[in-house]
This record gives C-alpha cells, structure tokens and sequence, in this order.
C-alpha cells in the first residue's frame, strides 16, 4: 500500500501546487521539496524489508478482461531510482526559488515537476508492463511540456524534437510489450522476468531489439542522441532533473530491468557494450568542443549514458553493481553541476565559458564547488565519480569470453574517460584562470548555493563513505540479474587494474587538457551537427508538408471537395465487397408489397423536385413530404410508432426550418457549373447504387433473430407493456434511450451555448412584463400585447415583426389543446398501444413551434416553457428512476411496479416516469430550437441584404 | 426489392445534395441521409412480417427491435438537423467577414 500512497502523495502534492504558490509565490518550492522528502522516506521505511531479498509489492485490478492489473512493487533496484528521483527532486525543488524569478510562471512548472517526479516514480515501480509503458509515455510527455513550458519560439523546434524522439521509442516499447504479453500470455513483469526461459527465440529477438530501441531513444545513445542537447533550451532546473538526473536514466533502469530476460545473450550484449561505448566516445568528444556550459553538460551526459549502457553490457554481478553505483553517482554530479551553471548565469548572465575567465575572483564559492562536482565527473578522488569509474573500469575488463574483448571494451572506456577529464578539466580552468571579464559580479544568496552545495558535498563525501550504499546497490544488482554475489564497494581496493586504469586516465587527460589549442584544431574539423539529427529534421518538415498537402481538400470553403473522398470510399468499398463476398444465404422471397412501389414512384417524384428546385420554401416542403411518404411506407411496415414518430418530427423540422429561414433569400445558392453538378450527380448515383447494392445483398436473407423472438414472447409478460417498441424503449434498453436523451440534451445546450449573445439585440431583450430574461434562454422578445412604446431603442421595424399572424394564432388557439391533450393521451398509453415519451414529446413540441410561427414576440402559456428548466426536470427525473432501484440492491434503471392503491386500476411501473424524463428533454429540445432558431425577433443588423439581389 | 431502391434513390439525392453548394442544401441533405439509414434499419429486421408489435405476437409480427433503433435514430436526426441549423445562423450571424455569395442559403 505504501507504494500507492506515495504515488497518491506526490499526485496530492501537484495538486496543491496552485494553493501554495498563491500563498508562498515561488518560495513553495521549499515546501515541495519537504514533501518530496517525506514521500523518500516513506519508501525508505520499507528497507529493511527489500534488503532481506523480499519485494514490496501492491496490486488492484484495472483491465480484468486482458489480465491486466495495475501492480506496482519495489525491489532494490527500484528503490535506488525512485530515491534518485525524489532525492534529486528535493535539491531541485529546494533550488527552483532562487532560481524562477519572482513574477514567472512558477506554477507551471512546480505542477509540471511534481507530475513528472510522480510519472517516474510509476515508471520504476511498475510491475506490469502496460503500467510501466503508461508511464513510460507520461514521462515523455511531461519532458516536452517542460522543454516547451516557457513557449519561446525557440524552445518549439527542441521541444518537438525530443517528444518525436523519445515517442518513437515509446512505440518501440509498446511493440514490445505486445510482444511479449503475446507470447507469454501474461503482462505481469515480475513472472516476465523471473522465468527468461520461456521466451521462444523469435520474440526474443524481436521483444529485445525493440526494448533496445526505446531504451537507446529515452537516453540518448547515439545515433538517437542529438534530442538531448537540443533539450537544453529548458530552464536550467529542468535540465538538472529530466535530463541529467533521472528521466535520460529511465532507459538505464529498462535495460537493467529487462537484464534478466535477454542479458547473457551475445546480440544483446554486444549491441550494449558497442553502442553504449560509441556513445560515450562521440559524446565525450563533442563535449570537448563546446563553450556554452550548458551544452557541455549535455553531450557529457549523453558520453556517460553511454558509459552505463556499455556496463549493463557486461552482464557481470560486479558491473550492475558499477552500473547502479555510477547511476547514483552521475545523478548527483551533474545534477550540482547544472545547478551551478545556473547560478553562474544567473549571476555572470553568460554561460560562455570564453566570457567566465578568472570567475574565482568574484565568485571562489561557486567556483569552488563547481570545482568539486567537475571532480567527481572526471572520476578523481576522493569523489562518489572515482568510486563509481573505478567500478566501471573493473567490471569492463571482465568482459565474457574472449580475453581482447575485454581489453578493448575497457579500452575504449579509458579513451572516454580521459575525453571526459579533458573537459571537466577544460570546465574548471575556464573559471578558475585568466583575466575577470566583467565588473560588478558576486556570489550569489546563500539560500540560492545551498542546494547545490549540499549535493556537491554529498557526491564527495560519498566517496570515501561509498559503504553505505553497498548493501543497497549489491541488492539491487542480484535484483537486476540473480546471479551471484556483487562485490562490496569500498573506496579502496588496493593497487588494481582499475586504479591503474584511472591513473593513466589522469595522465593522459592532463596532457589532452595541456595541449588544449592543438586538440582543439583537430576537433574543430569533426562535423559539428550529427548528420542524424539533420536528416530528421528534413523528415520531419517533409511529413508535415505532405500532411498540409493531404489536407489541402478539407480546407475548401465547400463540403464537396472532403466529402469526395469518403464517397468515393464507400463506392470502392462496395466494388471490393461485391467482388470478394462469398454466396449470399438466398433472399426468403421478396417481401415487397404494392403499396411499396407506389411509394417508390411518389418518392422518385418528390425527390426530382427536391434536387431540381431553387426556392428555399420549396425545397423544406418537398423535404417533408419525403419524411411523409415514408412514414406511410412504415405504416404498412407494421412499424406504427416509428411512422407517428417520423410524421410528427417532419412536421417539427419543416417548423423549426422556417422559423431559421424566416426574412432570409427565399432563393438557395446556384448549382454551380455544369461539370461541377455532372460530377456531383455521377458519385452522387454511384454511392446510391452502391447503398441499394448493400442494403439488397444484407437484409430479407435471414429468419427473424432470436433477440427479435424473446422480446416478441417476453415483453408482455415481463413488463406488462403490449407495445414491445416502447417496451425495450423505456424497460429493456433504458439505459440506451437514457443515453439518447442525453444526446438530445447536449444538442440543446449547444444551441444554447452557439445562438447567445448577439441573437438578441438589447432592442429585444429590453424588460417587459412577460419577457424575463432567463439563463439558458435568450430574453424573450417583449410580449405581442406590450405598447411599442415601452420597448426602449427598439428598431422601428421589430414591432411589426412581433405582431402575431391572425390566421396563425386563431390555429394555434384552437389547436395547441388539442395538441397537448393528444400528447398526454399517447405518452400516457405509450406501453399499451402506439404512443410514448418520443411521440408525445414530439407532438407537444409541435404546439410549441406552432405557437412561435403565430406569435413571434412569445406564444401565451407554452411561449412561457424554457428549455433548460425541462431539459434538467426531464434528466433529473430519469436518473432518480435509474438510481432508486439501486437502493434496494438491484441494477441500475430496473423498472419498479407499484399497484394502484385505491379506486385506480392497474399499476404503475417506474418506466412511465423515465418515459416521462424522456418527454421533457425531447421537449426541451424543441422548446430550445423553436426559440434560438427563430430569427424573425433577432432584430438583425440593420440593412439586410435584399432578397432576389443575388 | 423495393427497400434497397428507396435507399438507393434517398441515398443518392442525399449525397448530391450534401455535394452541392448551400448550407440549406447540407441539412436536407443530411435529413435525406438519415431516412435512408432508418429504412435500412428496417429493412435489416426483414420486411415480410408486417403486422405491428402491439397485443400480442403472431407469425406475422415484425422485428421489434430494429423499430426501437429506428424510432430513437429519428429523434438523433432530429437533433443533428437542429444542430446543423443553429449552425447555420450561427454562420450567418457572422457574415461581417464573409464574402456576399456565401450569404446564401
């Protein structure tokens, strides 16, 4: 549980980030900092239990169905980094204030830290691999976020490129991840790793390659590193703690982590060692090249990723346990030595080494501690560095099998290493020596050096102090690989290979810095950006402009030209069905009856006239009579309430199009030319044909289903509803037609949301007796029986408009009861006979539209509706019927009967009142469209275009 | 074969309509669209058995099912159709910027 709830903590901790900056401004960091402590601690209290060999582990079901449980659990090997992550944190945290101003963004990026400082938590202790790829993609993420969070135009390019880099290597890990659940049957990575022989060759080789490539990605090695320099145009915090620190380290911990399944095999170890050597090398060297120190820090980060992936290589106990020891050590080192490279250009305002000379004078602290954690990454005592190297060259030359391997492997660490001594050494003259540039410079606040101080110290005395760790760190290596015993680290080993090695390292490096001006010609001739990185880049730009280039067509003013290619899609699909299907069952007999002919021959009629017309009118009426000439055919399709339904919802939409339309051009826009409309009609009858094709070869050839029987034999007695549509409506698919009416809704509310403000000049909205504004609503238009007069500002023209027709509204008197006396009788009879919450809605609704058309200014009494009030009673009202049930132990929307007391026959089931919930949002709708479409009280700028003008 | 040549023709009308310049064009475009899936719908529970779903089964009553489908699908096309107007105005509303022979419905 003590893993959760860390998690949780640091989750809690980004949370309160808002409260605490607005209490304490950028100081909070200090706070975090704490907490970031606390949750360190936390973790520690279970070391006992993870230094005797046992695990800690926690575990709740996430996706049942996949066998995936969201376990988390913490060995040694994890606590090391989940420490490195909180510790380091800490510092970091602990340096954000001195180092934010005061009137940053500062929210944003202690939120954006803390998040990230959680998402690496997740990642080291997952303990499944869908877990750990989440996490995995979190921390990717919240890089780019950081890179990017000070929204520089500059940062962009950067800040992309790490996101594509390191996501490509998030594909690559989720590739393996199928690949090994699909071989293995399982995604729980400690029953992964504790049987590596189960995994045939194939996945292996696949599993592993691919898990070579996100780790090679997150951490830089090359030919993937030239993201990280790149990432350098963060603010110095975050390149301390994502990119020294601890993210880069997120692909050492998965190649120690997957050490157990393919480690001990040569591809993988090969491909480690040589790699992971380059790296260093390249990196080293390019290093070497660089003034700016931020830049310098950077390559030099990628050379000793590249150390540590070649160590992994190695697969001795002795070299995880260096790979692990170096890990901390690095953290630490570079973690002070960006934290003093911003102080330093904070203070000097340059990070120019060439603009730093004789820094000592001004600043001997920092410098001096600068001085100290250059030590350490130069590998010189007594530094946790030289501890960490010493290891690192031991375990190089114990490379398996063949004995020049080894010398060659250590080899080439050795040339790193001198490479890297070379710059720390070249880092500390460039401030130590030379005249002092600039005036008026000084150390910095004491609280600003702290952190940094702290870790600078911490990373030396470790040196000397390395015992501490050994228990943890030799835990951990058997963690990464059960295979013995690692050595005990200790500050001493006495005269080895390895201290030998670190001699010559000293020397060479001393004469490399000595003759800084030849070696500095010679490097200046290496090509100076990898050719990798360009390349990317042109890739890069080359796919966005093929993407401006595919979405060219979706840019047109038009529909016609997009919905091309869909169409288009849907002929081609039919041609590739019609030609791969197999034999179709044969039809039962074609079910067509007269009357559907006679149909067909009205529709083909109105349908001419529709496509043919260019009068707007004309055009909303021929549409309706369509809606009308079907609702009979699915009257004689034995589908009563669907035809009432249709019928009633043509008559509605023929209302709300001419409340829109109303005082617009009577005129639709031309056809356009000739070639346009005879391509238009030719894919227009192409993807007709090809929907008769479908709907021919695809229905009428099978006996009705088994779900069609059950209901027809069920319904009745289940429910005690005749009418099975309504019945599955409202008792067995509730929670369907719930979802339905809540689509309703949120069209209403978008109508809502998309006609506010301006619909309703002030000259409409002015107060009057029956217009109160409402939220939700527009302001009704003042009342038809309101003297113009008290219309304050109303345009002169607006009084006419909301004069009711007379012939409209004797209809509307007459009959909008009868309109709601007919929509209570069939919502009312909806379960017995044709009717229900749609159709009675529908009807009712159509009182309303008619109401408006008659009375612009707002219909008396159903003018008084509003939708939200209905949309809320309506859904309130069919969740309570959904929930109620609930109480009583059973599933959710369960229709309850309750017999009439009394003198009332029969009972009433639960489902009338969610048929009722269901009337009020239809309702709603149309009461919202009615009004927000209407146009005719908009008061609409002055001078409208002139009808018949185009 | 009458139901597939109903979706055929609503089909077709629907898509050059949708193909067409206008905005009221798209929405009954859209409306036409949207009878066509309703009759594949039904069509999908067979079209032989006629007789309604109410009192009771019999060999000749329809598919229920596809009814309940239908009639809550009217009411979405409904909705989109109201969605589709609204922003038509909404368009309108801000013909400041538009050039006139977008004006048009």
């Amino acid at each position: 549980m003590i893993l959760a709830a860390v998690l949780a903590w640091q989750l809690l901790l980004a949370g309160v980030v808002p409260a605490l900056t607005r209490w304490l401004g950028r100081d909070a960091g200090y706070l975090l900092a704490i907490g970031y402590l606390i949750g360190a601690g936390l973790l520690l209290t279970r070391l006992p239990v993870i230094l005797d060999d046992r695990a800690v582990t926690v575990s709740w079901p996430w996706l049942p169905s996949v066998g995936v449980a969201a376990g988390l659990r913490m060995d040694a090997l994890s606590l090391v980094f989940a420490l490195l992550a909180l510790g380091v944190g800490a510092f970091i945290m602990a340096y954000c204030p001195r180092y934010l101003s005061a009137r940053g963004r500062h929210t944003d990026v202690y939120v954006t830290m803390t998040l990230f400082a959680g998402a690496m938590l997740g990642l080291v202790l997952a303990d499944d691999l869908l877990v750990l790829f989440v996490f995995w993609e979190l921390t990717s993420v919240l890089s780019f976020v950081l890179i990017g969070q000070d929204g520089r135009s500059a940062a962009r390019g950067p800040a992309t490129r790490a996101l594509l880099v390191t996501s490509a290597g998030g594909l690559a890990l989720l590739a393996a991840v199928v690949v090994l659940a699909g071989s293995l049957g399982t995604t729980d990575l400690d029953r992964i790793l504790a049987e590596p022989g189960l995994l045939a060759t194939a996945p292996t080789v696949a599993a592993g390659a691919l898990v070579l490539l996100a780790a090679f990605t997150k951490s830089a090695q090359v030919p993937f590193h030239f993201w990280l320099p790149g990432a350098m145009v963060a603010i110095t915090p975050v390149s301390a703690y994502l990119h020294a620190a601890t993210m880069v380290k997120a692909g050492i911990y998965l190649l120690m982590r997957f050490s157990a399944l393919f480690g001990g095999r040569w591809a993988w170890d090969v491909t480690l060692i040589g790699v992971g050597l380059l790296t260093a090398i390249v990196g080293a060297l390019l290093a070497l090249r660089q003034h700016d120190l931020k830049a310098l820090l950077a390559y030099s980060t990628v050379s000793q990723l590249g150390l540590l992936v070649g160590v992994i290589g190695v697969g001795t106990p002795a070299s995880d346990a260096a790979a692990i020891l170096y890990t901390i050590a690095h953290a630490l080192f570079k973690a002070t030595l960006f934290m003093l490279v911003g102080i330093i250009d904070h203070q000097a305002g340059s990070r120019d080494l060439r603009e730093l000379s004789g820094l000592r004078r001004v600043m001997p602290v920092t410098v001096a501690l600068t001085a100290l954690a250059a030590m350490s990454m130069a590998g010189l005592p007594p530094t946790i560095g030289f501890v960490g190297k010493e290891a690192i060259f031991e375990a190089l030359t114990d490379v398996h099998g063949v004995a020049w391997l080894g010398w060659t492997a250590a080899g080439l660490g050795v040339l790193a290493s001198v490479l890297t001594f070379a710059y720390a050494a070249r880092l500390v003259y460039g401030l130590l020596a030379g005249p002092i540039r600039q005036r008026g410079l000084h150390e910095p606040a004491w609280s600003f050096l702290a952190p940094a101080a702290f870790a600078a110290v911490t990373a030396t005395v470790l040196g000397p102090a390395v015992a501490v760790l050994s228990p943890l760190v030799e835990r951990a290596a058997s963690d990464a690989r059960p295979q013995g015993q690692a050595p005990y680290l200790a500050f001493w080993h006495g005269f080895t290979v390895a201290l030998g090695l670190s001699a010559l390292t000293v020397v060479l490096g001393t004469l490399l810095a000595g003759y800084r001006r030849r070696t500095d010609r010679l490097f200046a001739a290496l090509p100076t950006a990898p050719p990798f990185a360009g390349a990317v880049e042109r890739g890069r730009q080359a796919l966005v402009r093929f993407g401006a280039l595919v979405a060219r067509p979706a840019r047109a003013a038009e529909p016609g030209p997009y919905l091309a290619r869909p169409l288009l899609a849907v002929v081609l699909l039919a041609a590739v069905a019609a030609m791969l299907a197999g034999p179709l069952p044969a039809p039962r007999g074609d079910p067509s009856r007269p009357g559907d002919w006679l149909v067909l021959a009205l529709l083909a009629v109105t349908v001419a006239g529709l496509l043919t017309t260019r009068s707007a009118l004309a055009a909303v009426a021929l549409t309706g009579v369509v809606g009308l000439l079907l609702s009979a055919w699915f009257l004689t399709a034995g589908a009563p309430d669907v035809a009432l339904t249709l019928m009633l919802v043509e008559v509605l939409t023929a209302v709300v199009v001419m409340l829109a339309l109303r005082g617009r051009p009577g005129r639709l826009a031309a056809p356009g030319r000739p070639p346009g409309v005879a391509g238009g009609a030719l894919l227009a009858l192409l993807v007709g044909a090809a929907a008769a094709a479908g709907t021919a070869a695809l229905t009428g050839r099978r006996e009705p289903s088994p779900a069609s029987r059950w209901y027809l034999r069920e319904a009745e007695p289940a429910t005690g509803g005749d009418n099975v549509v309504n019945t599955i409506l409202v008792d067995f698919r509730a929670l369907d037609t719930l979802g339905e009416a809540v689509v309703l809704a949120v069209v209403a509310v978008g109508l809502v949301a998309l006609l506010r403000g301006p619909a309703r000049p002030p000259a409409g909205g002015a107060a009057g007796p029956t217009a109160v504004p409402e939220p939700g609503t527009a302001a009704p238009p003042p009342g038809p029986d309101q003297p113009a007069a008290g219309r304050a500002g109303a345009e002169p023209t607006s009084g006419e408009r909301h004069r009711p027709d007379p012939v409209l509204a004797l209809a509307y008197r007459a009959l909008a009861p009868v309109m709601l006396g007919a929509s209570a009788v069939l919502f009312l009879r909806g379960h017995q006979e044709t009717g229900g919450g749609f159709i009675g809605a529908l009807l009712a609704g159509t009182a309303v539209g008619l109401g408006q058309l008659a009375h612009p200014g707002g219909a008396p009494l159903l003018g008084r509706l509003r939708a939200v009030p209905l949309l809320t009673t309506g859904l309130l009202l069919a969740l309570a019927v959904g929930l109620a049930p609930m109480a009583a132990g059973r599933a959710f929307l369960t229709p309850i009967k309750v017999e009439a007391p009394g003198p009332l026959p029969g009972s009433v089931t639960s489902s009338l009142v969610f048929d009722l919930g269901v009337y009020l949002m239809v309702l709603a709708l149309i009461v919202a469209a009615v009004r927000r479409l209407d146009t005719a009280p908009s008061g609409r700028v002055p001078g409208p275009v002139p009808e018949g003008v185009r | 074969m009458s139901a597939p040549l109903i979706v055929g023709v609503l089909v077709a009308a629907g898509v050059f309509l949708l193909l067409r310049p206008g905005q009221l064009r798209l929405v009954l475009g859209f409306v036409l669209l949207g009878h066509a899936v309703n009759v594949v719908l039904l069509a999908a529970g067979g079209l032989r058995r006629r007789e309604a779903a109410v009192d009771g089964a019999g060999p000749e009553t329809v598919d229920p099912l596809p009814q309940a489908f239908v009639l809550t699908a009217i009411v979405i096309t409904f909705g989109i159709t109201i969605h589709l107007l609204a922003l038509l105005r909404r368009r309108r509303r801000g013909r400041g910027q538009r050039k006139p022979e977008e004006e048009e419905a």
